[in-house]
């Protein structure tokens, strides 16, 4: 093990490498799901249902049928059978999915037939000519709804409720106490490409052109739905247009799937943008409450952060927003809690930053309160109840630079000099000008990978791990850890990803990929390197022969003798001298149990942000955010950075611009597309800078490697929040902010 | 898609007569509205009657101390012509900032008019200038014309073919564009013109209407601190997720000043 701990000081893990997909990206090339063509398409369409509970009553399927191109019309009576029930949640990470499996109406936009046709117009027109009728039941689709429970857990098994301390004691003991109710809103995660698929049977085989940010769990409950064995299902996944948490197996992409068995050719099936309000995931909204005590010096000596959230009726996902305030802000007493309540929706699920998201904006909000009432500066406040070890659990960190991330973006930011006080600052024109602060947080999580990486005797290399790009920048941070375990540059690595049949890399999930299929690939190439080396140090006509004892360097092509590297050997030398073509090497990695139970890993970081609003409007602009982050080991520094931006991006969106608003009555969404459901567009986000700090990690991972994925969007909302705030002197609790609540 | 058939009259006579014989039947101008109603299946006419081959229906002129514009000319038409610019120059500005460069394009001021979104902007100025509606059978004034929302005093199968706006002493425009649809939140067009001061607003309620509290007021002094401190009832306004009815209120009172300032 100690072989793959080593780092190696590669040429290519750090560099500012470009997407190596970019061309391919910008010209068009780059073949997503839906650009697949397979001979003999037909293409399916959903009907989707317009109530949110209650049954369909009636579909008029001679209308449809009879429509011309019309082949084919999937309802209950003749989708085919399946080998698994769709509420089935024994695969990792999965819902209840919507399989057409009766008349029942669990939520608006839920699939109730699926039309196949020639071409994508008369799908659309024959669904259309369905003209379903319902019998609709009473709906509830709000956080007002009446009642709630105790969930035992939230999230994907955190506790329901955390107690550490004793909260009512340090809220008595403080000398200043707020209490403060913030809301966040029901968000969608609107990836740019649809889910989708193109799905092809040959016989029992299934071919599939899907998007996925898990190949193997997808296929994995494929499977398991169809029943059908894993090996024959070859999904191919090599570019996500986005997907955010919402895309591991969908409900329509099985429909897809079941569509093209039941007419025996090739059928894509892609959702409109309205179809991706309903059956692919969301946030749910949440009504959080804090309560905190201070001291007089500022101290906390209390966090108490109660959350509301929903789930749906029939299946279970609870935002653990409250999980943010076990590990950022030291106090000697923390609490945490939770109700729910169920609601007659699509269940909810995964999306970026799940929990710390919605859970920072409260809690950062919160704090910036308290700074206020003890008339502290509110970086100083942070940095006063700075948190050394993890609160609730005592662990020491694996490494923190928070420090650092405060005093770097500060500097950048030019915090020093605000004004205490609310409403001091004005730009020329008049309008009124604040700053703010936010804490960025997100824990350091892995999953399970494998890899494959081989040397050729022609000297090249080739890594195989069936990794997810999204976007992210997987094509070219992978390849790179991969050409430095084998000790090659970059244009001599052959990197294969994005498909089913290579071996398994987990999923794109909880900003884990790297550090997970990173590892994997790692491990892979230093056991090729490893088994190279035993080969050369054996073999007499080796300019390395006996150098076992002081160990080899892999650089450039070549094994070099640690001592002295002026005496070394290229691989194809070795391989050719051997009569090898190729040396291979397998590698694994996953959380190492061990250092969890001695360490609290998570990112850190620090965002500051200048907002300027409107005295007679409330039009707020975002003109600057500054975000200094420490994750680790940095495998690129220019995809990091982007993935930075977009985070924080989301951020500002977050505190800002998304809201999915529920009619009450019908249980619909009224604004389920990307007109009414606001996202920035270039123009609101004027100035963004990501400072990348310098930290390094000896304990979380071989690759020191935290992940950089989710941590943007956290800290930056409620940088914004207290930014208005300090430029109106008004305190938003309800997000997004509505400008009508400013304009006074 | 479902079927329906297109004529292109090249006579404003028969224009009227295919309304006529068809009372199901729909005139399409610019079709901003109404082919995205056809494509959400909110309107399904028997046929569609394409207004753009009428000369009829074109043309910018000055007729006295007024100018008549042709229910067919569109919104960049308007942004640009140097008689409008001269003569109402508020009335051009206003709209250059109509939709985006694709909507002043193709969308007409007979359209707009005719059609009378709440968000719409010329009926604001038509309100505030007095402007006078030309149909195909009589000239209707811009207080009557205006009902409700969408809604308007021509009869079925009556065609506006142009309007007549007087020529003010000075006008001015301000609007809240909704930032993502561009709609008007709420728009104030102020006039002050030979019979007197106009105030059309646009956007806050389900039809245009004229703020006669704000006319008073700017008629006894002509100036953004006439307005500033005159609130506007709440009662009847829109409250969406755009913006509350309060919030549309407060901004009839700053655009009010605004496009007071605009006129100078």
């Amino acid at each position: 093990m100690s072989e793959t701990r080593q780092m190696r000081h590669g040429s290519s893990i750090g560099q500012p490498v470009t997407r190596r997909d970019g061309l391919l990206k910008v010209t068009g090339q780059a073949r997503f799901a839906a650009d697949n063509h397979p001979a003999g398409l037909l293409h399916a369409v959903l009907a989707v249902s317009r109530i949110a509970r209650g049954r369909v009553a009636a579909l008029d399927l001679p209308a449809a049928r009879a429509h011309p191109g019309v082949v084919e019309v999937m309802v209950t009576a003749n989708r085919l059978a399946l080998a698994l029930h769709p509420d089935d949640k024994s695969v990792p990470f999965s819902f209840k999915l919507d399989l057409l499996q009766d008349d029942r109406v669990r939520y608006a936009g839920q699939p109730i037939a699926v039309v196949i046709a020639a071409t994508l117009e008369a799908a659309t027109e024959a669904a259309a000519l369905l003209a379903p009728r319902y019998e609709a039941g009473p709906v509830e689709v709000t956080l007002d709804a009446p009642g709630g429970y105790v969930p035992e857990s939230v999230g994907v098994g955190d506790p329901g409720e955390m107690r550490h301390g004793d909260v009512e004691a340090g809220l008595r003991a403080a000398a200043r106490r707020i209490e403060a109710t913030y809301e966040t809103p029901l968000q969608f995660h609107n990836a740019m490409e649809p889910h989708g698929v193109v799905a092809a049977w040959e016989g029992d085989a299934l071919s599939l052109d899907m998007p996925t940010q898990g190949l193997a769990l997808t296929r994995m409950r494929l499977a398991a739905l169809l029943g059908i064995r894993a090996e024959d299902i070859h999904i191919r996944s090599p570019f996500i247009g986005g997907g955010f948490g919402s895309k591991l197996l969908s409900g329509p992409q099985v429909l897809g799937i079941l569509a093209a068995r039941l007419v025996g050719r090739p059928v894509k099936l892609v959702l409109t943008r309205a179809q991706m309000y309903g059956p692919v995931t969301h946030r749910s909204p949440t009504r959080q409450t804090l309560r905190l005590g201070a001291a007089r010096d500022g101290a906390l000596t209390a966090i108490h952060h109660h959350v509301r959230t929903a789930t749906s009726r029939h299946d279970d996902f609870l935002e653990p927003s409250a999980g943010v305030s076990h590990t950022l802000y030291a106090a000697p007493a923390i609490a945490t809690t939770n109700e729910a309540v169920r609601l007659d929706t699509g269940t909810p699920g995964f999306m970026r930053a799940p929990g710390e998201a919605s859970g920072s904006i409260a809690l950062e909000s919160a704090i910036d309160e308290m700074a206020h009432a003890c008339g502290m500066d509110p970086l100083e406040f942070r940095l006063r109840n700075y948190a050394e070890v993890e609160p609730v659990s005592g662990k020491p960190f694996s490494s923190k630079a928070l420090r650092e991330c405060y005093a770097e973006g500060a500097a950048r930011f030019g915090w020093a000099g605000r004004p205490l006080a609310p409403r001091q600052m004005r730009d020329e024109d008049g309008l009124l000008v604040g700053w703010g602060v936010g804490t960025a947080t997100f824990p350091a999580i892995m999953f399970q990978a494998e890899a494959r990486a081989v040397l050729r005797r022609d000297g090249t290399g080739l890594v195989e791990s069936g990794t997810h790009d999204m976007g992210q920048g997987a094509w070219t941070a992978f390849a790179q850890i991969g050409a430095d375990s084998l000790g090659l540059d970059l244009d001599r690595l052959e990197f294969r990803a994005g498909h089913s049949d290579l071996p398994n890399a987990g999923i794109a999930g909880g900003s884990g990929h790297t550090a997970t299929a990173g590892g994997a690939i790692h491990a892979a190439g230093a056991q090729a390197i490893a088994r190279l080396t035993e080969i050369a140090v054996a073999d007499p006509r080796s300019p390395l022969f006996g150098a076992g004892n002081v160990g080899v360097v892999a650089r450039g092509g070549r094994l070099l003798r640690r001592d002295d590297e002026s005496r070394g050997e290229a691989y194809a030398d070795i391989l050719a001298r051997a009569g090898l073509d190729s040396v291979e090497g397998r590698g694994s990695a996953a959380a190492d149990p061990a250092a969890a139970e001695r360490y609290a890993m998570h990112a850190h970081g620090a965002v500051f942000a200048e907002v300027k609003v409107d005295p007679e409007l409330g039009q707020i602009r975002a003109t600057r955010l500054v975000g200094a982050f420490a994750a680790g080991r940095i495998i690129n520094p220019r995809l990091v950075r982007s993935q930075y931006y977009g985070g924080m991006i989301w951020g500002l969106s977050f505190a800002l611009h998304e809201r999915a608003a529920m009619d009450p009555r019908t249980g619909r969404v009224m604004n389920a597309d990307l007109a009414e459901y606001h996202v920035p567009v270039n123009a609101d986000v004027p100035s963004v800078e990501a400072i990348l700090v310098e930290e390094q990690d000896p304990h979380v991972n071989a690759l020191g490697i935290k992940g950089v994925g989710e941590i943007g969007i956290t800290g930056t909302a409620g940088a914004i929040a207290n930014a208005i705030w300090h430029a109106t002197g008004t305190r938003i609790r309800r997000f997004p902010v509505a400008i009508e609540e400013l304009g006074r | 898609m479902y079927d329906f058939a297109y004529h292109k009259p090249s006579s404003l006579a028969d224009a009227v007569k295919l309304l006529a014989e068809d009372p199901d039947a729909k005139p399409i101008s610019g079709g901003m509205t109404l082919l995205p109603a056809l494509k959400h299946r909110l309107n399904m006419p028997t046929a569609l009657i394409d207004l753009s081959g009428i000369a009829e229906l074109r043309g910018i002129k000055r007729e006295g101390d007024a100018i008549v514009i042709g229910a067919m000319v569109k919104h960049f038409e308007v942004a640009t012509d140097p008689q409008i610019m001269a003569a109402i120059p508020a009335l051009a500005r206003m709209a250059a900032t109509i939709g985006d460069t694709q909507v002043r394009n193709r969308g007409t001021i007979g359209g707009s008019l005719a059609n009378n979104d709440p968000a719409a902007d010329y009926p604001a100025a038509a309100l505030a200038l007095g402007a006078t509606l030309i149909t195909d059978r009589r000239q209707i004034p811009a207080d009557d014309f205006f009902v409700g929302m969408f809604t308007t005093a021509m009869e079925p199968g009556e065609l506006l073919i142009g309007v007549s706006f007087p020529i003010p002493e000075k006008a001015g425009y301000a609007k809240l564009r909704n930032p993502a649809s561009r709609y008007s939140m709420t728009g104030v067009f102020v006039a002050k013109g030979p019979k007197g001061v106009g105030v059309g607003v646009n956007g806050a309620a389900s039809c245009a209407f004229r703020q006669k509290e704000m006319e008073a007021a700017l008629a006894a002094n002509w100036s953004p601190e006439a307005v500033a401190n005159i609130r506007q009832p709440a009662n009847d306004l829109n409250s969406d997720i755009h913006g509350s009815a309060e919030y549309r209120a407060n901004l009839v009172t700053v655009m009010a000043k605004r496009a007071v300032a605009d006129a100078g």
